[in-house]
């Protein structure tokens, strides 16, 4: 078959089995667009800005577990997409960004938007590439497709000289079907010496841990963590970006950890003896002090990424491998060892993480105390929320205080349902992210979880769910501030709010909604948020935009104490430290 | 701290030198010195042959030799954050 480089290009993304493509058109990638228009199989999803296109490919990642494919033109276009691709690099998530270059004779002449992309991603790229010529297409397309989704997943991106998609020079066309790259072999299955010294350290433990990371999820290894702990009956706990790998109702979840992690989380870290470590990499939000952190544990690190094993915490064992597989070996020489495991060895140890967790647990029924002379506490909005949807929507979220109560008080029982900037902590990531888990999931309630402040960052996102009918929930947590800001100066820089108020400034976001054709729900009462919300989710064909005023005073807690203090060290609330 | 001949093969191709040297800056990591050449003379590179199974081609990859001062935990993660590029072959201390 005989093609030009744009319908190469195409030809090339369907052959990967990608739908949906995000993108924004300009003049380097025109032929390219020219290509997409002439066929039928790709979607293109026209986003408002290309950050958008980023984070609506990455939404659709995180819930499908495959690549997001993103398309951009040269110059702003490609500067426009890094904030959302190094918001995948931090948290590893599959993607291919295509951007477009001008035409090869005219690279290093400062041409009209012309941008050194390759340059200016390298550092939050897994790995990238330059077309030469047209007929190369195929190869590096099958290679980034390779590279961003095996391994520790992540963005690769393809700068693409407009020469190369001309649609008057015709290639022979054939994709191919395997793809080897001899420089990169990223761990598969773990090694038995190490499976051996794993169940060993497991065997011996009395105060043991699960601390299940991303990673986990990446892996899709929430069945074979929840078969091992079946065997195990160890209490678990996850970071912020592992929520929903092991069921939160369950009994053993413990909650998350780190920088606003459950007491009973926190505590049991820091007093274990064994911390199985599984696709997570010990960030500085959860370990607070490095040298104080969990000072009596063994060390076992399941990970595929050996750059991230002993990185800031020393692992006693690492086991190199995909995360699910390695837990299969676990589970298989467990099995054989069964009779000796002693699930009563860690009796006293549960009952001292029971005991810790009534004495400061969260309180999750926070709604209980709904009155209309007190404001609306943010954790019940999201409690409500939990409880209109039986706690099966997808739930996407920017980054600050609505994030954290979003994490604590919504209880994620399955992986790829809690979709959030993690790593990166980008504010505008909840509605675009949204926008990519509608279109792989339309059946399902998807809702994003904001802040007024967030909302703001890709707020013309609205005018996208408008053409493509994406009846999301979105859910503004509105404290009139840049609540997780002023929390910190009110905690550490004496309560001076520097530029973290909009002094009445903030638009009318019902009016806003009604204006891109979608709903406005306004509440500001307690005795208006139940039904508010329950009628927001009974428009199912709608996208309902629900502003709630909430106490603007009110803080996340648990936080760790910062700098010099340990996993142990927390403020309960305003007044008390542990 | 100590200083640390490092021992980088790396393929041939455009790019691939500047990922590994722009690692250095990002994770803060100070190079000393920097050489970087061709791979002709190919008989002294048969354990990369052996170590990877794999063959190569005059000219196909380079050799870089960078010495930079560290202490052993950082060594390990440097090495491991370059092994980790994708056009990187193998990377380690020469003693
Ligand atoms: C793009 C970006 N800029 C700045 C920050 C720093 N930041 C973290 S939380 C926050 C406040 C967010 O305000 P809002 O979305 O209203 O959430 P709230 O904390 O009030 O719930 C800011 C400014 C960030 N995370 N991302
Ligand atoms: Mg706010």
């Amino acid at each position: 078959m005989k093609l030009a480089g744009n319908d190469i290009l195409i030809q090339s993304l369907l052959k990967e089995g990608v739908e949906y493509i995000f993108g924004y058109p300009g003049g380097a990638a025109l032929h390219i667009y020219d290509a997409i228009f002439n066929q039928k199989k790709l979607q293109h999803i026209l986003v408002r800005h290309e950050q958008g296109a980023t984070h609506a490919a990455d939404g659709y990642a995180r819930a499908t577990g495959k690549p997001g494919v993103v398309l951009v033109t040269s110059g702003p276009g490609a500067t426009n997409a890094i904030t959302g691709i190094a918001t995948a690099f931090m948290d590893s998530i599959p993607m291919v960004v295509i951007s477009g270059q001008v035409a090869k004779h005219l690279i290093g002449t400062d041409a009209f938007q012309e941008t050194d992309m390759i340059g200016i991603s390298r550092p939050i790229v897994k790995h990238s590439f330059t077309v030469e010529s047209a007929q190369k297409i195929p190869e590096i397309v099958k290679q980034a497709f390779h590279i961003a989704t095996s391994g520790r997943p992540g963005p690769v991106v393809i700068d693409v000289p407009k020469d190369t998609t001309a649609p008057d020079k015709l290639f022979d066309f054939s994709y191919p079907s395997k793809v080897k790259i001899r420089s990169y072999n990223p761990p598969v299955n773990p090694k038995s010496s190490q499976i051996e010294r794993a169940v060993e350290a497991i065997l011996e433990s009395e105060k043991p841990v699960i601390y299940a990371g991303g990673g986990a999820i990446n892996s899709n290894a929430s069945k074979e963590l929840f078969l091992l702990n079946e065997i195990l009956d160890f209490p678990v706990t996850n970071t912020l970006m592992g929520l929903g790998v092991y069921p939160a109702t369950h009994e053993r979840f413990l909650g998350m950890l780190g920088m606003h992690g459950t007491y009973q989380a926190n505590m049991s870290m820091h007093n274990a003896d064994l911390i199985i470590a599984i696709g997570a990499r010990f960030d500085d939000r959860i370990t607070n002090t490095p040298k104080l952190f969990a000072p009596n544990a063994k060390i076992i690190h399941l990970d595929v990424d050996y750059s991230s094993v002993s990185k800031i915490i020393e692992a006693n064992i690492a086991v190199f491998g995909q995360v699910k597989n390695s837990l299969s070996e676990i589970i298989k020489l467990l099995n054989k060892k069964r009779d000796l495991v002693d699930n009563k060895k860690i009796k006293p140890w549960k009952e001292q993480i029971s005991e810790w967790k009534d004495l400061h647990g969260l309180n999750h029924q926070m709604y209980l105390n709904e009155s209309d002379n007190k404001s609306i506490m943010p954790q019940a909005v999201v409690q409500h929320t939990y409880n209109i949807t039986n706690g099966r929507a997808f739930i996407t979220s920017d980054v600050g205080q609505h994030q954290m109560f979003a994490a604590q008080y919504y209880h994620f029982d399955e992986p790829r349902k809690w979709i959030n900037s993690g790593g990166l902590g980008t504010m505008g990531f909840g509605l675009p992210a949204a926008i990519g888990v509608k279109l792989a999931y339309p059946k399902e309630e998807v809702v994003c979880i904001t802040g007024e402040g967030s909302i703001q960052m890709c707020i013309q996102e609205l005018s996208t769910c408008t053409q493509y009918n994406l009846p999301i929930k979105i859910i503004n947590i509105n404290n009139e501030a840049l609540g997780m800001v002023k929390q910190w100066q009110d905690m550490i820089y004496g309560g001076r709010h520097s530029e973290s108020t909009y002094q009445s400034s903030l638009p009318n976001f019902i009016e806003l909604a009604e204006s891109y054709g979608h709903v406005g729900i306004r509440i500001e009462k307690n005795s208006e948020l139940k039904s508010g919300l329950e009628k927001a989710f009974s428009l199912k064909d709608k996208l309902v935009f629900v502003d709630v005023y909430v106490d603007p005073d009110e803080h996340v807690y648990p936080m760790l104490v910062a700098p010099n203090g340990s996993l142990k060290d927390m403020w309960l609330d305003k007044d008390n430290k542990t | 701290m100590i200083r640390r001949k490092l021992s980088i093969i790396l393929e041939n191709k455009p790019g691939a030198l500047v990922r590994v040297v722009g690692l250095f800056h990002q994770r803060g990591y100070n190079i000393e010195s920097l050489h970087v050449d061709p791979v002709i003379e190919l008989k002294k590179y048969k354990y990369v042959e052996d170590n990877l199974n794999i063959k190569i081609a005059e000219g196909e990859v380079s050799h870089l030799k960078i010495t930079t001062t560290v202490n052993d935990n950082l060594l390990r993660q440097i090495l491991r954050q370059i092994n980790k590029l994708i056009d990187v072959l193998m990377a380690e201390e020469i003693k």
